[in-house]
């Protein structure tokens, strides 16, 4: 047994007081004339001994009377007796990730696990303490009417959420309680693919609602992304669907719809497009609502803009100006001079797409236009030996001669897009691309390779166009960093301001990135692939994932009640004492009353 | 269920009934009402040897009604006759200080009771022609009135009821011989007494009676508190006529000292049952009529 207010036991001094009077020697001042006191002699000295147990068991009466109402005003707690529950810290995690959304049995699901929650938090007393967590990390604590008040308002997100980290930090705020019982509550659709490891709390003990069921039929859009990233201005969206079925979709762009389909099965499609817009755009991928709203709708944002102006230097190659023509004629590039094409040695600005000198005598003359360009990398001394190239998209390609790249001292941030024996090859920055190999069949078999155009033109149209570089992309509510020069986003006309590290809206859209008034980017948030799998995990399955000190999962509402108080065999004992106390004092009031002659029972 | 309110004053209130007037008076308005509550006097009282005429009274046998006298003086005349028989009798009242008290303001003193007793029990004996006598005691012999049948001797024992008493011990021993001594032929000895005396003296006493071939009637007087301990609280409760202090919580020992009085009443019961006396309890609160009829019970003579 223990006391949750301890400095109560000081009353308990209180049983000296019956004692006290019991032992003390009585002093009578009141004196009667009675003349049949012979009688009263002989009742006395027959009843002393009767007299001094029944005073004794008053006295006992009294003192226990005293001490069970000492002990009930320190507010004990114990094992084997006792009503209602031990204070208790209880804190409901519901998940509230996008798949709680779903429709089962004609009702969100989202709206079955609030009413648990609401039926196990209105059974909270006033020596409990209670917390709302939900999958988005939001805590509510306080009183009961806020935490129902935050757990009215509970709406699903966008995306899987973070369900393990909001158990875990529930489990923490139960344990800093430091209330005689504690226990984590989780409310969940049990979706498989969001509990992919164990969840540790340690000694906690948690309960888990996981409603009966199967898990509705779920069709969703998992792929809307737009290839490539930057149009100019034709471009293309890649479309997927989850699902057995044949499902329509629509692509929007802007406002306006700008292709409609037919999806079957788990098939890939690619809607070409060329928008007449220009500039960033929000756009979207639709299916017909389903029991899964949340999914059924994916977004991106494209930047458009014209074809970008290329003006190829003519000790760039053969390979170099035919390839840009051929883009030309595409329409994937213009003539201009936006952005040149030029050996080393011999380009004048940037942006440009940098090519290494066929002859090895123009290594210092490129290393100076080099520094001049202010390009952190240096043409080392040439290789003639037989390598293949290693990167995604030159990969396999052979290399014969070479001027490996070092990075100068106090470099910028560039990207290696390929390497060569281990050594840096291509490697890219702001404004620039650098090729350790000049366009030559005797250097590389680069240019005479499939892939060679798809790469020249995305080199142009999307490395070296400085627009349209600020495509964000991340999961609802997860962390995310953002370019230098963005100040907030945008969405519905209104303006966030953020820094550089900001988290994304739990809500799936396209949000602009602003720098002052000007668009320089588009944050996009879509929900996690894997939320659009609904399938469950089973009670077992579930239980086996939390390592705690207790583990209850039900799928009944009553019983995750109950499992939740009585998470402790100890309860107060407050009201045994109580009703103690209270035989107490019957049993002496009965003891004193039996002396009484009727009469004078009836007048009292 | 109400019931009518008594008009006999036998059957009234004794407190009340005291209040209203001296004790001789009130004897005389219990011994009537008492009469008349018998109805029809029996024979007993009257023999063929005539006495007097008296004026009828109510509960009269018209037998007795001298009609002659009746047509001559148009009033209602009784003829009484000297019986033969004539019976002696003697009270002995307990006058001691413990006879003096009451357990409420309500109530007479046991002493004021006995007395009322006394006087209705001599009126009624002395109209039926007996000779009585009175002997009141304390820790001493107060008043020895040898046994007369005149009027004149109920008026003597009334005016030695108003005499002091209230001594500090009950000599009842000395006053029950002394009433022995002063009939001289078998009669009725009727002791009043609250019997807080030496138990051994007094059986003594009675024996010497009971040898002479007296009669002997107890009247243990009781007040209703001795009976059931009625007060409430602790005190030091002391008897008057001793030393005796007993110190008590009346709710711890209500119980016992009923238990210990009925016990006390019962031994008494016996004791003077073995003796071939007779014992009636009776409390400060009853009617005058209820003494008058106990005393006479054991000696079926009733008037």
């Amino acid at each position: 047994m223990s006391f949750l207010a301890p400095i109560w036991l000081v009353l308990t001094a209180a049983v000296a007081v019956p004692l006290f009077l019991h032992l003390m020697r009585r002093r009578i001042d009141i004196r009667r004339e009675f003349p049949a006191a012979r009688y009263l002699l002989r009742a006395e000295k027959e009843n002393v001994r009767r007299l001094k147990l029944r005073n004794l068991f008053l006295m006992l009466l009294r003192t226990l009377v005293l001490l069970f109402l000492a002990l009930a005003a320190a507010r004990p707690i114990g094992a084997l007796l006792g009503s209602g529950h031990v204070p208790t810290a209880l804190a409901v995690v519901v998940d509230n990730s996008m798949s709680s959304g779903a429709i089962v049995d004609g009702r969100p699901l989202l709206a079955r696990l609030k009413a648990t929650a609401r039926s196990m938090i209105e059974g909270t007393g006033a020596n409990d303490q209670s917390w709302l967590l939900t999958a988005d990390g939001v805590v509510t604590g306080g009183a009961r009417n806020v935490v129902l008040d935050a757990l009215d308002r509970l709406e699903p997100l966008g995306g899987r959420g973070d369900i393990g980290g909001a158990i875990t930090r529930a489990a923490g705020l139960v344990l800093a309680a430091d209330l005689p019982a504690g226990t984590v509550a989780v409310l969940t659709d049990a979706q498989a693919s969001q509990w992919p490891g164990d969840v540790s709390l340690g000694d906690v003990r948690l309960v888990a609602f996981v409603p009966a069921g199967r898990a509705p039929v779920n069709r969703a859009i998992l792929l809307a992304d737009p290839h490539p990233p930057r149009w100019s201005p034709k471009g293309a969206v890649m479309v997927g669907a989850a699902g057995a079925d044949s499902v329509t979709f629509r692509v929007t762009l802007g406002d306006r719809t700008v292709a409609r389909g037919l999806l079957r099965g788990s098939d890939e499609q690619v809607v070409r497009l060329e928008p007449a817009e220009r500039g960033w755009l929000a756009g979207s991928v639709e299916l017909a609502p389903d029991e899964l709203r949340g999914d059924d709708v994916r977004h991106f944002a494209v930047w458009i803009g014209d074809a970008p102006a290329v003006q190829v230097h003519p000790g760039a190659g053969i390979f170099a100006r035919e390839a840009v023509d051929a883009l030309v004629q595409s329409g994937l590039v213009t003539h201009g001079q936006a952005i040149e094409v030029a050996p080393v040695d011999a380009a004048s600005r940037l942006p440009a797409l940098l090519i290494a000198p066929s002859d090895p005598v123009r290594l210092g003359a490129a290393n100076r236009s080099l520094e001049r360009l202010g390009i952190p990398w240096r043409l080392a001394d040439p290789r003639r030996d037989e390598t293949v190239a290693r990167g995604a998209e030159v990969e396999g390609t052979a290399v014969r001669f070479r001027f490996p790249l070092r990075s100068a001292p106090g470099s910028g941030a560039s990207d290696t897009l390929a390497t060569a024996s281990g050594e840096p090859w291509i490697v890219a920055g702001p404004d620039y691309v650098l090729v350790g190999s000049p366009l030559a069949t005797e250097a590389t078999a680069l240019p005479i390779r499939a892939p060679f155009l798809p790469f020249l033109s995305n080199l142009l149209s999307q490395r070296l166009t400085r627009e349209g570089s600020g495509l964000v992309r991340a999961d609802p509510g997860a962390p995310v960093r953002l370019p230098a020069a963005v100040t907030g986003w945008e969405r519905d006309s209104q303006v966030v301001a953020v820094g550089e590290a900001a988290t994304a809206p739990s809500r799936a859209g396209v949000y602009f990135l602003r720098n002052g008034d000007a668009r320089v980017g588009a944050l996009v948030v879509n929900p996690e692939r894997e939320e659009s799998r609904l399938d469950r995990l089973s009670s077992s399955e579930l239980k086996s994932r939390f390592k705690a000190g207790e583990v209850v999962v039900t799928g009944d509402p009553a019983d995750l009640g109950r499992s939740a108080f009585d998470a402790s065999a100890r309860r107060p004992l407050q009201a045994v004492l109580l009703l103690l106390a209270l035989a107490c004092l019957v049993a002496e009031m009965i003891v004193v009353r039996s002396a009484e002659p009727r009469g004078q029972r009836r007048a009292a | 269920m109400p019931t009518a309110a008594p008009t006999r004053a036998d059957l009234i209130d004794p407190a009340s009934l005291a209040s209203l007037g001296r004790i001789e008076i009130v004897a005389r308005w219990v011994v009537d009402g008492f009469l008349t509550g018998l109805h029809r006097s029996p024979r007993k009282g009257f023999s063929v040897e005539f006495a007097e005429f008296r004026p009828y009274q109510p509960g009269d046998d018209l037998r007795y009604i001298d009609w002659r006298v009746v047509a001559r003086s148009d009033r209602w005349m009784i003829k009484q006759f000297e019986e033969e028989t004539n019976t002696r009798a003697a009270i002995v009242l307990d006058v001691s200080r413990s006879m003096d008290w009451s357990g409420s303001p309500d109530r007479l003193t046991k002493l004021r009771y006995a007395e009322q007793v006394v006087a209705a029990i001599a009126l009624l004996l002395i109209r039926q022609r007996d000779a009585v006598g009175l002997v009141r005691y304390d820790d001493r012999l107060r008043t020895v009135l040898p046994p007369r049948a005149r009027t004149m001797q109920w008026r003597r024992i009334v005016s030695a009821l108003e005499e002091s008493g209230a001594g500090p011990d009950s000599r009842m021993g000395e006053g029950v011989q002394q009433a022995a001594r002063l009939i001289r032929r078998p009669g009725i000895v009727i002791v009043i007494s609250d019997l807080l005396v030496d138990q051994g003296e007094m059986e003594q006493a009675l024996r010497v009676a009971r040898a002479a071939g007296h009669q002997v009637t107890v009247l243990h007087i009781m007040d209703p508190s001795e009976l059931d301990l009625d007060a409430r609280g602790e005190a030091i409760f002391y008897d008057p006529e001793g030393t005796l202090e007993v110190t008590a919580t009346v709710s711890d020992v209500r119980q016992a000292y009923a238990r210990t009085v009925a016990h006390a009443i019962e031994e008494w019961r016996l004791k003077l049952a073995a003796l071939g006396a007779g014992y009636e309890v009776i409390r400060t609160d009853s009617p005058f009529g209820v003494p008058l009829r106990r005393a006479f019970a054991t000696r079926q003579r009733l008037p």
